[in-house]
C-alpha cells in the first residue's frame, strides 16, 4: 500500500505532463521498466522478493539485496529521461548534462532517504532502520544512494558511448 | 563610494580575503584537539582549495562567491580544529537550547547548502549555461547530491578505517538518522537561499516592467 502511493503519484505525473513533455520512446520504455521492478518489489515487499532470496542463498549474502537492485535500477533507468528533460528545457550544455543527470538522481535518492527516515520515525519510533527493510544494515541509506549513483553513472557512460561521434544529443 | 575606491576593493578583495583565511588556518593548525581527525577533515580543504586554484584561470567566481566559499571554509576549519563534536560554540548552543548533543556539525551542514548555493548557481549559469530559474534549482539539486555523496564517502571511509566502531566513528553521537538529518540540513539551507534568490529576481523583474 505504502509503496503504491509512490507509484500512483509517479504515473499520474507522467500522464499529466505527457502533452507538454513528450519524452522519447526510449525514455518512456525505461520509465516503464522501472515501474515494473517497483511493482514486483511492492507485491512481495522488498525484503521478501523471491529472486533476491534466491540470490542470497546462491551467493551466501547476508540479506535480500533486491532493494539494492531496485535502487541501482532507479539510477540506471531514470538517468536517461532526466538527462533528456535537462537538455530540452534547462539550456545546459551537453557535456554538463552527463554530470547533472546523475546529480539529480543522487539528490532525489537523498531526499527519498530523508523522507523514509521521517516516515519511519513517525510510524515506528525507535525501531530505526529495520522498519524500513534495512535488514540490519547500519549503512543502508548510504548503500542505497551509492547504488543509485553507480546505476546513473553507468547509464551516462553508455549514453556517451552510443552517441560517440554522432552530433545528436 | 566613488568608482575608483570601488575598483580598488574589487581588485584587492580576493588576495586580502585569501591571506586572512590563510592566517586563520595557520593559527588553527597549531595544536588541534586531535591531529588525525584534523588531517582527515583538512583533506576537504586541500581538495576544494586545490580545485579552486587550478580552475581560477578558466573560471573566475565573483568576489561575492569567493567570500561565501571562504566563509564556509572558516566554519569547517573551526570544526576541524576542535573535532566537530567538541566545538565550544556547539556546547553553548547545547546548554542554551537544552539539546541532547553538540549540533555544530548540523550547523555546518546547513551552512553548506545555505552559503554555497550562490557560487554553485554561478557555475551553472556561466559555465553550464543553464537558464536562470533552472540554474537556481539545479544548484539546489547539485548541493543535495554533493551532500549525499559526502555521506556515502564518509560511510566508506568509516568502514575502511574503523569497521568495529561503525557509525560512531563519524561523530554521529548516537543518532541513527545522522546521515539523513545532515542531508536534510543542507537541503533546507539550499532551498532557503534559492527561495530568497527567486523572490529577489521576481521583484527585479516587476520593477523593470
Amino acid at each position: 500500500m505504502l509503496e503504491n502511493i509512490l507509484l500512483v503519484a509517479f504515473v499520474g505525473a507522467l500522464c499529466l505532463t505527457h502533452r507538454r513533455l513528450e519524452l522519447s520512446e526510449a525514455s518512456y520504455l525505461l520509465l516503464a521498466a522501472f515501474v515494473i521492478l517497483h511493482i514486483i518489489g511492492a507485491h512481495y515487499t522488498y525484503a521478501r522478493m523471491p529472486l533476491g532470496l534466491w540470490a542470497k542463498d546462491l551467493f551466501h549474502l547476508s540479506r535480500n539485496h533486491y532493494d539494492r537492485v531496485a535502487h541501482g535500477a532507479f539510477g540506471f533507468l531514470l538517468a536517461f529521461p532526466v538527462r533528456e528533460i535537462l537538455l530540452r528545457f534547462s539550456g545546459i550544455r551537453r557535456g554538463w548534462s552527463f554530470w547533472l543527470a546523475p546529480a539529480v538522481i543522487l539528490a532525489v535518492s537523498g531526499v527519498f532517504e530523508i523522507v523514509e527516515s521521517a516516515v519511519a520515525e513517525i510510524v515506528a519510533p525507535g525501531q530505526g532502520v529495520d522498519w524500513l527493510g534495512g535488514q540490519g544494515d547500519e549503512w543502508d541509506a548510504q548503500n542505497d544512494m551509492l547504488s543509485a549513483l553507480i546505476g546513473s553513472l553507468l547509464m551516462m557512460a553508455a549514453t556517451a558511448l552510443s552517441n560517440f561521434g554522432k552530433k545528436a544529443p | 563610494m566613488n568608482p575608483a575606491t570601488a575598483r580598488k576593493i574589487d581588485i584587492y578583495f580576493l588576495p586580502v580575503a585569501v591571506a586572512s583565511y590563510l592566517a586563520f588556518w595557520i593559527v588553527l593548525a597549531i595544536r588541534p584537539l586531535d591531529r588525525g581527525d584534523w588531517l582527515l577533515e583538512n583533506l576537504l580543504i586541500f581538495i576544494s582549495v586545490g580545485v579552486l586554484g587550478f580552475t581560477y584561470r578558466k573560471f573566475q567566481f565573483s568576489n561575492f562567491s569567493y567570500g561565501l566559499i571562504l566563509m564556509f571554509l572558516v566554519l569547517h576549519t573551526i570544526g576541524a580544529h576542535y573535532t566537530y563534536a567538541k566545538v565550544p560554540a556547539g556546547f553553548w548552543l547545547q546548554e542554551w537550547l537544552h539539546l541532547s548533543r553538540n549540533h555544530y556539525d548540523r550547523v555546518v551542514h546547513f551552512a553548506f547548502g545555505f552559503v554555497l548555493l550562490f557560487p554553485m548557481r554561478e557555475v551553472l549559469l556561466r559555465s553550464a549555461k543553464a537558464h536562470a530559474p533552472w540554474a537556481t534549482w539545479l544548484a539546489v539539486t547539485a548541493l543535495a547530491a554533493l551532500s549525499s555523496f559526502f555521506e556515502i564517502v564518509e560511510a566508506v571511509v568509516a568502514q575502511i578505517v574503523r569497521p568495529e566502531l561503525g557509525a560512531a566513528y563519524l561523530g554521529t553521537q548516537g543518532d541513527i538518522w545522522d546521515a539523513q538529518k545532515d542531508m536534510a540540513a543542507a537541503l533546507v539551507g539550499a532551498v532557503l537561499t534559492a527561495c530568497w534568490l527567486s523572490v529577489g529576481s521576481q521583484q527585479r523583474k516587476r520593477s523593470t516592467k
